[in-house]
Order: structure tokens, then sequence, then C-alpha cells
């Protein structure tokens, strides 16, 4: 498991529907605003990247300093991005695939609101769990 | 790869080309004598201060003739003027890099006094900037459209490009590139020094000069120019000249002399001196140099048979290891002297030329091809991280010079990673202004290296920039949901402006991060601290609009106000949502205008909030006539005046208004309702406008209630609309305000629960009000009470008195009660300031919640604009189920006019255990008793927690035949208590009982009363242990719908020797009309069943297989399912036994006519032939009620018919007695034994009567 690992998932509209810091490392009281900083900024590259391919892994788009942001954009433009420091690109590739497997269920709930901020507990405790088992 | 030359864009204009020719010209060393300095120090200036002025020429056309043989011109051209030891400061720092090139780990802790004097230059750049940036960081921080549309030069503040500048010039003087490396000397001595031509060989001595002259990385040989500086002042310029020109034969080259004291000629002086060092000089020297390097490496390097032979030789040079100590190229060396010839070329604009030279230099310096143009014999890494820096720049520029922004940003952000926290805020920030000029412009780059620089700025104490670039970003972010962001962003600008003093724009950002919910706990707390601390170091209360914490929910807000309408509390009533005139929002003085607040703490620490309260304002006059104007009016001053704080608006009339503070503190995560109270003083128009608190007596905040004014133009009828129009009220003079409550009411209570309760009403103004009238939504539950019930002592009052006399129950309570409408007495008028009673009973008939209301109207005695007003109270009450009472009333089977009344009663509470006190039976022509050989139902009477219990009742219909009862009621009642007991019954008759079992009755709607068919009881109990107070169960039970009852008795049993003659009975029937009308009646028997269509239309035979005499099976199925029942469990002969065991004899039709409410007996004969059990139901009553009005009517339907219902007798050697139902069958489990029919069609009555024949041995 990366030490650093933080998850997001950015609606079409460039909001953060969801955030999740997965890595193992002890949390840190600073973390959180930088990679935010850090992500949001990937935002730019990866709206160029996004039309230059089919697939909607985009693999390591940005980085900063030795953190990577891999990107992972749906049929309807979500973007799940992930901030990490690990190498696993397969890995980060699966955990990807799974995610958005449970983002469309989230999706299909007649009473979510796309777009809306992700509160189901359930859906947080899978996304951990399949970090667990990827990253 | 593209030639510098190739670059099109003006060299002048563009920052590139400009640093260009700025920083790409020959340098010139400068040695003065300190008398010449002191000569022009005169003047404020050194030297080479006063020259540089002049050392610019934008115009110098001097024809340049380099390695071609095609001369050119040089336009622009400047010369750089250094004192030697500038180049020799620079170049110990670059000694150091040089000397541990190899160990390439010079990091910045080796940086010697000398960078750090060069940081501190820089540093005072960056200084010098921030203080003019002061004002801008007053303004408003700029909007997204504004630097989107700003050209680049506007973008990227000069000050900027001068930092890059002197960054790269404390760079310079470096042993590997010829740029810096002087080209010609510039030796001056003073006129006043004493042997000039000495000084000047003395200026030239090996020892001062800079080390790159000595170590052989410069060649040493380089022109020379002599000044002789000399002050008019000092003497007359003859004296020097003539001096001069006597040693002038000692010069190696020609010398010069200006005299001057700097005046307009003498300005002229030095510039002819200038243009004439540069043009007749320097740059002839250059191009001589030029030229002959030019041949040497064409010799050396050029042509095929050199390149071959340099591969060889290149090859085995580079295994070789490099010499530790000293430059590896020196002055003479062929490297070295292709990168002078490059350079000079270069410098002399001789693109072509520099560049063929470079090409061939870089292939041997191994260099990246991307770095070649400008700065491609740097070496990038073995040089050390400064050289490596400025070779960025360089690079940087190119690429901005190109528009490649985006890769410019990217040089820029590897620069940032090497260098000190400042050079890199500064390069930061230039990398952010490549991500923003970028196409697509990249704004969150941008945004997030700002930021960066922004920390950079800060980490090296550059508040002033760091906060500039923060306020920056806040375009980017503005509106995002990226919360760390926003919050960091915002409060780290408050915390650093709140560093520099200006803390209200600290406060105004920071208020921006106050509702920080979802950080952790110690981030909050910091957050809420540090804003603390600056809002008291600011020293004053601070107002703020839209204040974050705590969070108020608008959509809660509730007006509760009081015009014709007043309440009796505060959870009474909603805010007026109709009265279609809007003038009617009247307030009066001195009455409170309540407003309901949710106030949320979002975080999770609590926060004090004191002085909640409301902002109004009170304009005195302007009557109810222009009350919609001002509105309107009021409505588009109010955008205006939102952004006003609540001190700015008149505190003028304090007196006029009486505004409530509330004081809270809220716990994390808590909401709390506030109600908010505004009492006017005088008259006029109130308005209320907003509310203002004070968070943790530091901050005050205000929020003004908004209104749509858009959407109320669209929808007139929108919520919004009434709520604007709630606020403004129009305040008049005080009226009279009764407040009033029920005491004793309780929360919860039993079902059948009765109780006195006790309506208080209290005028609390100075006058006084009448005619008042009260209406109470649930008549069922509750009726007013009579002025004699007020010292009641509830609940003896209730029992019956021996010399009670119904009648001093007053006839009108009933007409009163049925109204609904009830008025006080007449003369009940509440005097200012005081209290008046009124008894309530109260009755809890049915379970559940119920809500009821209680309106009291009054009238003013000094009737003003307002002639009336109304207190509303209500209440909310949950009745519990307490015990559930059925009744069923059957016939008596053998006594006409009597009933059996089956009562089941069920104790459905958890917990209370009941007491039976009394079952009566309203209406007097009931009489209700126990059945014979009463045994108490259980000893104790009472029913424990879910018991249930049945009990049996005979109730005797006594009706008197004379119609004119009394309407009053007058019970029977049968004690339910221990035997013995003497409790005292309860009067039944009495005023709330009576109220509520009318009330009851119309609530069931079983209005008619005394109808024969409907008996009501009401079942008194108490709750065992409990108050003294009861309760009262009334209950309603049909009995028989029958107009006809009859009866067919006899004896029971027979014993007959059948061996002598047939046995002759004799029955008998009686017939009662318990109609309102006479009934003709006509009784017929039948040995076999005739058809039906011959008695009657209307009969209908159910079974037509049943229709023989003798022993059927009599069937009633459409009549009744019972019956069925019943008969299913007869036993009995197959109805296919044909031969009848009797036959009718006497008369076989009867036919009579009965009043009502008479009874006649029709006497019937049978002959029995053989013993068994006879079924006497072959028999058929029809009858005819004639219509009072009508007479005898002939409609034949009104027929009705009914036939003969079983009567058994059977043989039996005992005879049993009439009243076959002892006590001791009453917990028969098959109840259905003792049930008659009850019939649902009206036209049928039955009875069933069995004779049972036994053969008598």
């Amino acid at each position: 498991m990366a030490n650093t690992a933080c998850f997001i998932i950015v609606s079409r509209n460039d909001i953060p529907i969801y955030e999740a810091e997965v890595g193992s490392a002890p949390k840190k009281e600073e973390a959180a605003h930088q990679h935010q900083f850090i992500l949001h900024a990937a935002l730019d590259i990866v709206q160029d990247l996004a039309w230059t391919t089919s697939a909607m892994f985009l693999k390591a788009v940005d980085r900063f300093n030795d953190l990577v942001v891999s990107v992972y954009v749906t049929a309807g433009h979500s973007r799940l991005m992930l901030l990490h420091d690990s190498r696993n690109e397969d890995g980060i590739k699966s955990f990807f695939q799974e995610v958005h497997e449970l983002y469309v269920k989230i999706l299909l709930n007649p009473l979510y609101l796309p777009g809306s901020r992700i509160t189901s507990s359930h859906f947080d405790t899978k996304v951990r769990a399949l970090a667990r088992k990827y990253l | 790869m593209s030639l510098p030359s190739e670059n099109k864009m003006d060299p002048v204009n563009s920052f590139l080309g400009r640093l260009l020719l700025e920083e790409l010209t020959p340098v010139v060393m400068v040695l003065s004598t300190p008398l010449a300095e002191d000569a022009c120090q005169k003047n404020g200036l050194n030297f080479v201060e006063m020259l540089l002025p002049f050392s610019l020429f934008n115009k110098i056309d001097v024809p340049v003739r380099t390695a071609s043989d095609q001369p050119y011109r040089l336009q622009m051209f400047k010369l750089r003027l250094v004192y030697a030891s500038d180049i020799c400061q620079q170049n110990y720092e670059v000694d150091v890099v040089t000397n541990s090139t190899l160990a390439l780990a010079l990091v910045a802790d080796t940086l010697t006094s000398d960078i750090q004097a060069a940081e501190e230059h820089l540093k005072k750049v960056v200084c010098d900037t921030s203080e003019n940036t002061l004002p801008d960081l007053l303004s408003d921080p700029p909007q997204l459209e504004t630097i989107l549309n700003k050209s680049v030069s506007h973008l990227c503040p000069s000050w900027i490009q001068t930092f890059n500048k002197e960054l790269i010039r404390t760079l310079s003087f470096s042993e590997h590139e010829t740029f810096d490396h002087p080209v010609a000397c510039l030796l001056v001595v003073s006129s006043k020094d004493e042997q000039p031509v000495n000084r000047f060989v003395d200026l030239f001595n090996t020892d001062r000069l800079p080390a790159l002259l000595n170590d052989g990385a410069m060649d040493p040989k380089i022109l020379k120019h002599y000044l002789l500086l000399h002050d008019n002042q000092d003497g007359t310029p003859e004296n020097s000249v003539a001096y001069f020109h006597s040693h002038q034969k000692t010069s190696a080259s020609l010398s010069h002399e200006i005299a001057r004291f700097l005046d307009v000629d003498d300005l002229n002086g030095i510039r002819d001196f200038m243009l004439d060092l540069a043009s007749n000089h320097i740059i002839p020297h250059m191009e001589q140099k030029i030229r002959i390097l030019n041949q040497q490496v064409s010799a050396t390097r050029k042509g095929f048979r050199n390149q071959i032979k340099n591969l060889w030789w290149r090859k085995g040079k580079e295994e070789m290891p490099e010499a530790p100590n000293g430059p590896t190229y020196t002055f003479s060396s062929t490297e070295s002297q292709i990168r002078v010839l490059g350079d000079y070329a270069f410098m002399l604009r001789d693109y072509e030329l520099a560049l063929s030279n470079f090409r061939l230099l870089s292939t041997d310096y191994k260099l990246d091809k991307a770095w070649k143009h400008y700065a491609g014999v740097q070496k990038m890494g073995s040089s050390g991280q400064r050289n490596a820096t400025r070779c960025g720049l360089w690079w940087a520029e190119m690429l901005k010079a190109r528009g490649q922004y985006k890769e410019a940003a990217s040089v820029y952000f590897r620069i940032s990673n090497e260098v000190p926290s400042l050079h890199a805020a500064v390069m930061l920030e230039q990398a952010s202004y490549g991500y923003l000029l970028s196409s697509p412009p990249l704004l969150r780059k941008y945004g997030f290296h700002l930021i960066l620089a922004g920390n950079c700025y800060y980490i090296s104490e550059q508040r002033q920039h760091a906060i500039r670039a923060y306020r920056n970003t806040l375009c980017v972010y503005k509106g995002n949901a990226w919360t760390y962001i926003t919050n960091h962003v915002h409060f780290n600008i408050g915390r650093w402006y709140a560093f520099l003093g200006m803390f209200d724009v600290a406060i105004k950002h920071m208020l921006e991060v106050l509702a920080c919910s979802h950080q952790s706990l110690a981030t909050q707390t910091i957050f809420l601290n540090d804003f603390f601390r600056v809002v008291q170091s600011m020293g004053k209360i601070f107002e703020v609009y839209k204040l974050q914490l705590p969070v108020i929910n608008m959509a809660s807000l509730k007006v509760f106000y009081e015009d014709t309408r007043t309440y009796a509390s505060s959870a009474d009533g909603a805010p007026s949502d109709d009265n279609a005139n809007a003038n009617a929002l009247v307030k009066k003085v001195k009455e409170a205008i309540k407003l309901d607040l949710e106030f949320k703490n979002p975080l999770q620490i609590s926060i004090s909030v004191s002085g909640v309260s409301l902002i109004c304002e009170l304009s005195a006059d302007s009557g109810a006539t222009n009350f919609d104007n001002s509105v309107s009016e009021t409505a588009l001053h109010e955008d205006a005046e939102f952004r006003k704080p609540p001190s700015c608006r008149d505190p003028s009339d304090d007196s006029s208004l009486m505004l409530s503070k509330f004081d809270f503190v809220l716990k994390g995560g808590e909401t709390k309702k506030i109600q908010l109270k505004v009492t006017p003083r005088v008259e006029g128009i109130l308005k209320i406008v907003g509310v203002s608190w004070t968070l943790s007596d530091s901050v005050v905040g205000y929020r003004y209630f908004e209104f749509d004014t858009k959407k109320n133009k669209k929808g007139r009828k929108g919520a919004r609309h009434s709520l604007q129009r709630n606020l403004n009220f129009i305040v008049i003079k005080g009226l009279p305000k009764l407040e009033g409550c029920i005491h004793h009411l309780p929360k919860k209570t039993f079902t059948g629960d009765l109780r006195l309760l006790m309506l208080e009403l209290r005028n609390q103004s100075e006058y006084s009000v009448k005619s008042m009238k009260m209406k109470i939504s649930h008549a069922r539950f509750l009726i007013p009470g009579s002025s004699a019930d007020l010292n009641l002592d509830f609940p003896r009052c209730l029992e019956k008195r021996i010399s009670s006399a119904s009648n001093d129950v007053p006839g009108n309570i009933m007409e009163k009660s049925r109204s609904l409408l009830f008025s006080f007495p007449n003369d009940a008028s509440i005097q200012g300031g005081t209290t008046f009673m009124w008894p309530l009973w109260f009755h809890a008939g049915l379970r559940g919640s119920i809500s009821f209301y209680v309106s009291v109207y009054y009238e003013m005695e000094n009737s003003s604009d307002m002639t009336y007003r109304t207190l509303r109270m209500h209440y909310n009450l949950e009745v519990l189920p307490s015990l559930d009472v059925s009744f069923l009333i059957t016939p008596c089977p053998s006594r006409l006019q009597e009933f059996l009344v089956h009562m089941d009663i069920m104790n459905r509470t958890s917990s209370e255990t009941f007491c039976l006190n009394q079952l009566s039976c309203v209406d007097d022509r009931w009489e209700i008793s126990t059945l014979p050989a009463y045994v108490p139902i259980c000893p104790t009477q009472t029913l424990s927690a879910g018991q249930a219990l049945s009990c049996f009742f005979k109730l005797k219909d006594c009706r008197r035949t004379n119609k004119e009862r009394n309407l009053s009621v007058q019970g029977s009642d049968v004690p339910l208590g221990p035997q013995g007991s003497n409790k005292v019954l309860i009067d039944i008759s009495r005023s709330p009982l009576v109220d509520f079992h009318f009330h009851e009755r119309y609530h069931q709607g079983k209005m008619v009363q005394g109808s024969p068919s409907i008996v009501d009881f009401i079942l008194i109990s108490s709750i065992l242990g409990g108050s003294n107070g009861f309760l009262a169960f009334l209950f309603s039970s049909i009995t028989s719908k029958s107009p006809i009852w009859w009866l067919m008795d006899g004896p029971r049993m027979i014993n007959h020797d059948f061996a002598t003659s047939f046995c002759e009975v004799s029955v008998c029937v009686t017939i009662r009309n318990c109609s309102e009308t006479s009934a003709s009646i006509r009784l017929a028997t039948f040995d076999i069943l005739p058809a039906a269509d011959q008695i009657s239309d209307v009969f209908q035979p159910s079974d037509p297989s049943g229709n023989q005499g003798g022993w059927h099976d009599a069937s009633l199925v459409d009549e009744i399912k019972v019956i069925s029942d019943v008969q299913a469990s007869h036993p009995r002969k197959p109805s296919s036994e044909s031969i009848s065991p009797y036959v009718w004899c006497g008369a076989s039709s009867t036919q009579l006519k009965l009043e009502p409410a008479c009874t006649a007996e029709v006497p019937l004969r049978i002959c029995v032939f053989t013993p068994g059990t006879c079924d006497l139901s072959n028999y058929e009553l029809h009858w005819k009620l004639q219509p009072s009005e009508e007479g005898l009517g002939d409609d034949v339907k009104r027929w009705s018919s009914a036939d003969g219902l079983p009567f058994g007798a059977s043989a039996a050697s005992v005879f049993q007695p009439e009243d076959s139902f002892g006590p001791h069958e009453r917990f028969t489990p098959n109840l259905e034994e003792y049930v008659c029919p009850i019939l649902s069609n009206d036209n049928l009555a039955s009875t069933a009567f069995d004779l049972k024949l036994g053969n008598y041995i």
C-alpha cells in the first residue's frame, strides 16, 4: 500500500464530490490542502489530455515533486483522481475500474442527484477496501 | 533548431531582446585612482555611474566587418562598464564554483559572504518593490477577466525582470563563457594625481587585476585605454593637457582627457568620449580579434580533416581525468578561442558566425542541444546550481520569446527547486505567469504556482509579496468547492494581513474560513483562535455582514405577531399567510412581535453567541394609507442599505423600540431555535430588517432578511412576498389584550377521562373587555361549564344526591352546546389588570392525538380602530386507550320488552388497574339491572392490565305510553362495585355528562333522540389508586329495529301418554307494536307453507326446499348468519320425513290492529301425535305499519311478513324454568347459543320457540 494516496472524485463541474485519504501514512494536517492543490492544478492537464485519447485511464498525468497524479475519466466526464507516490500502475488501473463500477452504482440510485456529494458510507467503505487491495 | 537571427521580433520590444542587448555586450573594465573617484564624487556619482548614461548607443551606425568579407552596420550598441574590483568579487565566488566543478556537489551552504552580499542585493530588489505594492494590497483583489486580459508586460511585473537581470548579473564573469570577460580596460587617473603616467602603470598592476586575467582563463593582453580626468575647478585644462601631452608618447594607446564639472559641455564631452571609445577602439579591436581567431580556428578545426582529427582527439581527452585544480580550458586552448570568437561575434551581432562557432563548440562540450542558442556553452550540472539557474533563466526567456509559455513555466518550476526560497518564489511566480499566458490559460496551474510562490515569499519573509501572490489566486479559487484550498488561501491571507497590521482586510479574509465544518478539530481551533486574536488586536468591535458563524437557517424564519388575533402561547399560530389586506399587519404598541430563527454551529467546538437581537426601523408617522407605497419604496432602497452595518443605521430612537437580547452557547454541531422579540413603544411603521449578534464578545455579525424582489414581481403570491410584507408592521395605539390558559389540562390522559378544568383569562392592559364569546373546536372533548361549576368539588359534585332534582339543570344548556358557540354571561367583562376564571369540562372521548383550538372573542370597551380581538389557544393532547367496552344486546328469548346485555370490557393499558363503578343507562325508558342470582363478577371488582371481562345485564323497556316524556335524562344505574360498598352513584343526568352524551351522539350521527331501538350506556370507572377523577364511557347500542315484536310462549315440556290420545297443546303468541304508528297484523298458521307470492310481493322465500311444514329446517339464512349456526347445532330430524308430527288447530289466520306500544295476545293450539320435539315455526306474521298521516295505506308493499321461527319443545322429564339463562351459564364459551337474531332486515323479526314433547311412559 502506498504511503501517500489521496483519492478524489471530481464532478464534471470541477467540484469534488468524494474525497478520501487512503494512504497508509499517518494523516497530516498540512496534507489535506496540499493534496487538494495538486489535484486541483492537475485538472488543467486532464482537461487537455482527456480529449486526446479514447482510453478512460489516463495514467499519470501530472506530478509534483515525488507525488504523481493518476486520472481516470468516466464517460460523464467525472474524474477519478489519485495522488500517490507509488509506481504501481496496474494496481491503480484496477482500482480505478472498480471504483468506477461503484460510482456507477451510486449514479443508479434514484435518490442520488448527479454532481452532488457522495455521502454513502457503504461507498466509502468499499473504496477504502479497494485502496487497501490495489494500492 | 531555430537560429537566433531568425527571431523576427524586434529586439528592443521583447524582454529577451532587451536582455540580449543589455547583458550580452562587451565589458569594459574600469580601473581608477582614488583621486579620480573623488573628482567624480563631487557630482555624487562614481566614475562608472557617471559614464553609464552614455554607454548605450541607440544609433551608433558603425560599419563592422568580421570574418566574412561583407561589412554590415551596427545600429545599437552598448558598453558595460564594470570596476575591476567588481569583477574580482564576482569572480571569487565563481572561482569557488570552478574549483569544485568536478565535485558537482556545491550547494547553497557553501556560499560565501560574497554570495550573501549578492543575495542581499536581490533581496533589496524584492523589498523595494514590496513597498510599492503596499497600496495595491489595500485594493480589491483582481478579477479573473482583468488578469486574462492583461498583456504580457503588465502581467509580469517589471521588477521581476529586474530581478532576473540582477540574478544573471550575480552569476557573470565565469570562466567558461566570455560574454562577461572584459574586452577593454579603461584606466582613469585624475589630473591631480602625481605622475599620472606612473599611476597608469600602477593601475594595471596584475596584483589588482581580476583573477580571470591572472589564472589564465582570459587573455591578459587586452585593449587598454587611458583616461586623464581633470576637474576644471582645480585649474585650467590646458595645463593638464599640456602635461598630459608631454607624456603621451609613453602611452600604449591614445589617451583622452576630459575635464569638467558636469555642465552641458561636459555631458557632450562624455558622450563624445564614449562614442569614440566604442566606435573607434572597442569595435575595431573586436573585429580584429575575431578575424585573427577565425583564422586560427579555421586552421585547427574547420574542414573535414580537422573534424576527424578532432573526433579522435576528443575521444582520448574524455577518458583523461580532468585536472582537479584550475580551469580546464585556458584562454589559449582551442575551445576557449572558439568560444571567444563566438561570443565576440555574437556581441557584434554577427549571428551567423557566432552560431557556426557555437555549433562547433557544442559538439565539444557535449551539451544539451536545446540549450545551445544562447547559453549553449553552459555546462548544466557541472558548473553548479547557480549557473544552472542562469542558464534556466535564459532558456525560459527564450521559450517565452517563442510563445512556449507552458514549457517556460515548467523550466521556472525546475529552477525553483534548486534555489533558495526567495529566488524560488520569484521563479515560481514567473512559472505561474507562464501558465497563465499559455494558450489556453492553465488557470489552476497558475493558481497553484502562485500559492507555492506565496509560500516561498512567506518563508523568505516577504509578506507583502506573499499576500500579493495569494490574493491573485483568489480569482481562480473563488467560489469553488475545494474547501481545503479556499480555507488555506483565505486563512493565510488573513494571517499575513494581520502581520502587516491591516486588520480589517485580515478579518475580511478570515471570515471566509469560519464555517469550516469539514476541517479537523485542531484546524478549527486554530482558525477560530487566530480570528479572535486578530479581532482583538484590532481593538474595536468589528461588524461583519453575513458572519458565517453561527449559521442562520433563513428558512426557519417565522414571525408571530398579533393583530385582532392573539395567541396564548408562542407555539400557536403561524406567520400570517392569509389576510388579503396587507394593511392588516397591525401591531399594538407595547405588544411584542416575535420572530423565530434557527442558529446552527457547524463547528466541533462550542461557540458563544451573545446579544442576539433584531434590527428594526421604526419610522414614526406615514399612516396606513401610504403603507403600500412605502413598502415598494423601501424595496428599492433595500439593496443599498443591505451593506450598511447596523451601527450605521440611526440609533436615534432607542426609546421607541424595545429589543430582546439573547445569549446562548452553541455546542459543536448544535442547532438552537431562538425567539427574538421587538416591542414598539410609539406608533408608526415598524420594519424588521435583520438580525445581529455578537460572536464570542468580539465580533458583531449582522444579517438582513433578504427578499428576492425579482420573484416578487413574477409571482405575487410567492412565499417570499408575503414574508416581506410580514416584516412591515403598522404600530397603533395600545389595546387591551387577553392572555389565557387552561389550567389542569393534562398532556396525556386515558380514554374516557372526565375532568373539571379552569380557563383563566388575564387582562393586563388598563382597558376592560366585554361581550366575550368562546368557541371550541372539539366540543366532544371540551365544553364550557356554567358559573355554578366554579367552586365545585369534583368529582363529588357529580354524585347522586338524594334530593337531586333534575330540574336544576337548565334546559338551555342543550341549546347552548348545540350552537357550539358559547357566550359568556352578558355581565362578564374583564376589567384591566384582573383575571377571569371559567370552568371547562373535559372528557377524553376518543383515543389518539387530539389538537384542539379554543378561541375567545372579546370586544373593546373603548372601541377604536379595532373593535374586537380574539385570543387563540391551542393544545395538543394524547389520549391513551384505557378500557375497550362493547355491548351486545339480544332480545330476551323468553320475555318481550326485555333484553340481555352482554358487556365485554378489556383493559388496554399496560399498567393501570381499573375499578368498575357503575353502569348507567341513559334515557329513563330503559331500566337496567343485574340478572337475578347475580354473583359478583370477580371478587375484587378491578380490572388489571390486559384483563378482559364479560358481564351480563338485563335491560327492560319500561317506556311509558304517554308521549309527554321529559327530555331530561333520568337513567337507571347498576352499581358494579363490590356488593355492600357504599359507593355513591354518579348522577348521569347532571350537566357535564349529559352534555358529553349529547355531543357523543351528535358525533356518531345518531341525533334521533328517543329512537326506540337505541340504548345509550354510560360506564363509570376509576383508576385504582389514582386520583379522584373517573372515567366515563359513553356507548350506544342498537337493540332491535323491528317495529313489531312477538313471542310465542307455551309449555316447554309436556308429558303425555300418546297411547290414549293425541296431545293438544295451547301456545300463545304475544305481539307488541314497538313502532310509533299503529300496525295491522295478521298471523297465519299453516301446515304446508303457502306459495310466497300469495301473501306478499315482498316476501321471497329464501329456501324453497324448506317450504314444508313439520320438522323442517326453518332457514333464515338470508336474514342473519348467526341463526344458521344455531340451527346447525340443533339436532333435527331430516326434513325428508313427510308426515308432520303436529297440526295446527283453531283459527288458521288472525288479524288484528295494534296501536303503538300496545300488546296483544293471540292464542294458538296444536295437536301433536307423536312424542318428540316439535318445531312450531310454520306460521307467518304479517304486519303493515300505517303511516300516521295517511291513515291506512293500501300500499301492499308495506306488508311485511315473517316466517314463524323455530319453536321447539323438547320432551324431557324436567321442566325448564322459564328464565333459562341462569348466571351459571354466563361463561359458556359458545356465546352464540344465546344470541337471538338481530335482524338486519327491517321487516323481519324473529323469536324462537322449541317445544319438546316426550313420550309419557
